[in-house]
């Protein structure tokens, strides 16, 4: 069993359950992975309930993070949505800071990667996904159809261009969601494939500790900056859906 | 999220078939699909925790906060702005009057080298007039003397000769015949 080996990089993705919950004959039980979202939410609330329980004009280190994080978040969907993306802040904040917690506690060891799942990540595209075609079709109508026929294509190369962007828009929450998941399962799966090269190779295990270390900051980068584009990646979706004729 | 898991519960029985056919190999776990459910779930559950959180406390107090400090700031800014004119015009004032003050003080000083200067001429003129009147009447007082000791000596000389010839002839000359063989 994969499970037995300690050194199988596979084995910090499996889901073991904390409490057996059924409802309905469904399978909901409490699990590391929720133990783990629970985990994100908790650290997305002491940030913000630390950083906010002060509330001065010249902040300490906490509020400031909490406003680095706010501006960061408020500038971006600003900037590529403009005024009318402002209802969708809350949203878009809090997708940041689940995934961007949910990254970063998954790089200390022996903890577990709620964004490594496929299913996690796929979740929330699709929900974008899906909420983003709605707003595209409440606030446009009919004209929300305009993005699959961009301005200025002569018409006889509409047969070429109309299936190229329905097959580009349909994989959107695919490539989304693939994205944020794989990046995560690679990354933790080459840590914990050098780590077992350490213990195997005894005195010489000194190389693989240093690419470690190296790897680790590649990966602390990787985790903010998958956060970073999957936030981005949603702006500009929700930009197309508000904004169909760019 | 929700339509997503109704559209998972319609093939849950498929799924679940295929998951307890591939439960013993050693897969990925991430292919698991016996645990999306549970996954799904929690995930409903603490986002929407966290939406609700950040929707209803966080982005009210932060935006409170962040626009608070931006009037301050701006507030702060036009009081600095109002002092820095305020000091401007001081400081201007303050130019003025040293301007002013240094003209007069040009002025004065002007007038008063001017004053001294006339008044050195003036001084020097009455001390030339009265320098040269020093001089004429030295001239005139030497030119006399002068005069005075050159008929002493002819006097004198006319004396010696009368008393020098007396001696050996008893002839004595008169004056106008020594003055003719003197010229």
């Amino acid at each position: 069993m994969a499970a037995d080996n300690p050194i199988d990089p596979i084995h910090q993705f499996e889901i073991s359950k904390i409490a057996d919950i059924q409802l309905g004959g469904i399978d909901i039980s409490f699990t590391n992975s929720s133990l783990f979202m629970v985990f994100a939410l908790a650290a997305t609330m002491a940030l913000f309930v630390i950083g906010l329980s002060k509330k001065s004009i010249v902040p300490n280190r906490m509020q400031m993070l909490s406003e680095l994080s706010y501006n960061f978040i408020a500038n971006m969907l600003r900037d590529q949505v403009g005024d009318q993306g402002r209802a969708y802040f809350p949203f878009i904040f809090s997708l940041f800071m689940f995934i961007f917690f949910c990254n970063f506690i998954g790089l200390i060891p022996y903890t577990f990667t709620v964004t490594s799942h496929l299913i996690v990540t796929f979740a929330f595209a699709g929900l974008i996904f899906i909420a983003v075609t709605i707003i595209g079709f409440v606030k446009n109508g009919l004209g929300y159809l305009r993005i699959f026929y961009p301005s200025g294509i002569p018409i006889f190369l509409a047969p070429l261009i109309v299936p190229i962007e329905i097959i580009s828009y349909l994989s959107k929450p695919i490539s989304l969601s693939v994205r944020l998941c794989a990046n995560m399962l690679a990354g933790h799966s080459i840590l914990k494939i050098f780590a077992g090269f350490i213990v195997m190779l005894g005195f010489l295990g000194f190389a693989p500790l240093v690419f470690l270390v190296v790897l680790y900051a590649l990966e602390t980068l990787i985790a903010a900056l998958q956060a970073y584009i999957f936030t981005i990646l949603t702006c500009i979706y929700l930009n197309d859906a508000l904004h169909p004729d760019h | 999220m929700k339509i997503l898991l109704k559209a998972f519960l319609l093939t849950a029985p498929i799924n679940f078939a295929y998951a307890a056919e591939g439960q013993k190999s050693a897969g990925l776990p991430q292919m698991d699909i016996a645990t999306f459910p549970s996954q799904l779930f929690w995930l409903v559950i603490t986002f929407s925790l966290l939406y609700l959180f950040m929707w209803k406390f966080v982005i009210p107090r932060l935006g409170a906060t962040i626009e608070e400090r931006r009037d301050k700031i701006s507030n702060d800014i036009n009081d600095a702005d109002n002092l820095n004119t305020e000091a401007t015009d001081i400081l201007k004032k303050y130019d003025e009057q040293m301007a002013s003050a240094s003209q007069e003080s040009n002025e004065i000083i002007t007038n008063s080298k001017k004053a001294m200067l006339d008044h050195l001429e003036m001084l020097k003129k009455e001390n030339e007039v009265k320098l040269n009147s020093l001089i004429s009447e030295s001239q005139a007082k030497i030119k006399a003397q002068e005069e005075k000791s050159k008929t002493e000596i002819r006097n004198a000389t006319l004396d010696t000769i009368k008393a020098i010839v007396s001696r050996y002839i008893e002839n004595i000359p008169s004056d106008e015949e020594i003055n003719k063989k003197l010229n």
